[in-house]
């Protein structure tokens, strides 16, 4: 056992009602913590998971409730403080400030804000606008934003999807379910996903897009975003390539990245990367100030920070916020296991683990790119670093299971040692 | 008065793992655990569409090849979420090598999107 941060009568105070933000409440009274416990989140609502987002939600398959991290029959003993945003920590007395204009005491802080969405610039001049407001995308990052989306009706649209990451090719998915007239991708990369997975899952991914008949733009990067000038008659919008290219659009969804909602920050005594501008901390989620935490998509681990981890799925939050919570309340030390990450599209479900991003060579080791059933290894240095599959769930589960790595207090205690 | 059918034969089934049977609807899913036990829950993880089966069994819990809820094998408990409500529980008895399988008459929990079928 290590020494406790946090007092078990003491008052933990989370800034983010978001998964890393929940989990490391849920985590801490587990571990037997019974001093109150606040939850401060900016959005008027019940803390959500956000991955549907950008797929069965979008489609009306799932509904906000059936995203909600609490379970309203069981729910957390903790204070929600909801609507409120964050806009200053406080060292001594350790706090934060709130835009309500309140400070409140805390005997430990953990920092859970998450990211916000990358936009695309808007590069129609104020005089092409005619008195319109700037020419906006669709982004996918909180439960508004989707449900802007999702009550957009998209019968008949010319959708252009800007990014090619995991969400823009959800979101893409999604379109063509809802019966877009036409849906491109414009992905700043040929086969989306070919520099981070390798060519053939890029390969796989693409040809079951267009299988269902969504279009890839030419490889350029989108630069922005402006009105067509209405007597040109058509689409409303218009996405400009880096290569000239424009791509004329109804509607359009920006899935570019997210930064870290770190600025809140500045001017406290956490230290920030100075490239992304997350939250730096040791890999038990401890930040630069004694007393402060930082877990999910706004920090960044000393793992992250030496390139052997990646920031911003899902299980890393998770995963994290259990690390934080055993340490804040000193239990056993939670180990971090191999980084994990999922996406629905169609009819794929894709699932990679390990140091994908670490690799130099990728191998199919069974099924085809236009199969649906692609199981790829990655390898650095001759050495399998991690696994691939596209509706290969039972090979992934036992990649994982091998690569488990147990905490210490799990173990098999080792033979009794004899005393000489 | 339920009557048992025969899910599998014990021969099927790979200690550790899962074995889907969907000749019944919401399928089932069959475990032999490290320990030689057999037991028969819902196949569907009642967050999202995940095959049980091809998650992982220790403890006699299963763990979701998606997230990381895991369920009891006994009593279909979940842990914790994303996961909130139990999978049913199917009882089992073997006949030879025969799994004999009678299905709960509870309604199933299944996830959003999967309607009652
Ligand atoms: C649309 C979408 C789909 C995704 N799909 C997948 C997927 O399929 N697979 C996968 O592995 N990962 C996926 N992810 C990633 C995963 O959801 C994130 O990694 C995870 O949500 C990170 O959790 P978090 O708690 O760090 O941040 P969040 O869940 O974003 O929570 C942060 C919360 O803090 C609040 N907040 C921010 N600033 C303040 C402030 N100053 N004051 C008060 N509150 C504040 C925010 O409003 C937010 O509610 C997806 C993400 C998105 C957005």
């Amino acid at each position: 056992m290590t020494v406790p941060t946090l007092a078990p009568e003491g008052h933990l105070l989370i800034v983010g009602a978001g998964l890393a933000g929940y989990h490391t409440a849920r985590g801490v009274r587990a571990h037997g913590h019974t001093g109150p416990i606040t939850i401060i989140g900016e959005e008027h609502r019940a803390a959500y998971d956000r991955p549907a987002l950008s797929k069965a939600y979008l489609t009306g398959a799932a509904a906000e409730e059936d995203l909600l991290l609490d379970d309203p029959e069981d729910p957390l003993d903790v204070t929600w403080v909801s609507g409120v945003g964050v806009v200053g920590l406080r060292a001594e007395p350790l706090g934060v400030h709130t835009d309500d204009g309140a400070f409140h005491t805390a005997d430990a802080v953990v920092i859970t804000t998450g990211a916000s969405a990358l936009s695309l610039p808007s590069l129609d001049s104020s005089e092409d606008r005619g008195g319109c407001a700037p020419a906006r995308p669709y982004v996918l990052r909180n439960m508004e934003d989707a449900l802007a989306l999702r009550d957009t009706p998209l019968h008949g649209a010319d959708v252009v999807v800007v990014g090619g990451g995991f969400l823009a090719l959800e979101s893409a998915a999604t379109c063509v379910a809802r019966g877009a007239g036409s849906v491109t991708v414009a992905a700043g990369e040929e086969d989306p996903g070919a520099r981070r997975l390798g060519s053939p899952v890029a390969r796989a991914i693409r040809s079951a897009h267009e299988a269902r008949g969504i279009r890839f733009a030419p490889g350029a990067r989108a630069q922005g975003l402006r009105r067509r000038p209405p007597s040109d008659g058509g689409p409303h919008y218009e996405v400009l390539l880096g290569d000239g290219g424009v791509l004329p659009a109804d509607i359009v969804i920006c899935a570019i990245g997210a930064e870290p909602r770190t600025e809140w920050l500045l001017d406290s005594f956490v230290r920030l990367c100075t490239q992304s501008g997350a939250v730096l901390c040791d890999d038990t989620g401890a930040t630069s100030v004694p007393g402060v935490y930082a877990a999910g998509d706004c920090a960044q681990w000393a793992s992250h920070s030496s390139g052997l981890r990646p920031v911003g799925h899902w299980q890393e939050a998770f995963e994290e916020a259990a690390v934080v919570a055993a340490a804040l309340t000193g239990s056993d030390p939670v180990p971090l296991q191999e980084p994990y990450f999922w996406s629905d599209q169609f009819d794929l479900r894709i699932q990679g683990v390990g140091r994908i991003h670490l690799a130099d060579d990728v191998t199919v080791v069974d099924g085809t790119s236009d199969g649906g059933d692609l199981l790829v290894h990655y390898s650095r240095d001759g050495v399998n670093v991690g696994i691939l599959g596209i509706n290969r769930l039972r090979d992934v589960t036992r990649w994982r299971r091998g690569s488990r790595i147990r905490p210490a207090s799990a173990e098999a205690p080792g033979p009794t040692p004899v005393s000489a | 008065m339920q009557v048992a059918f025969r899910a599998c034969s014990v021969q099927d089934l790979t200690a550790g793992e899962g074995l889907r049977i969907d000749s019944v609807s919401p399928p089932i899913a069959v475990f032999l655990t490290e320990e030689g036990s057999v037991h028969a829950v819902d196949d569907t993880c009642t967050h999202q569409d995940a095959s049980l089966a091809a998650g992982w069994v220790e403890d006699c819990r299963v763990e979701c090849p998606l997230h990381e809820s895991t369920f009891s094998l006994l009593s279909g408990a979940v842990d914790q979420p994303p996961a909130k409500r139990p999978v049913r529980v199917h009882h089992v008895t073997l006949h030879g090598d025969d799994v004999l399988v009678e299905l709960s008459q509870e309604a199933p929990n299944l996830p959003p999107g999967m309607g009652t079928v």
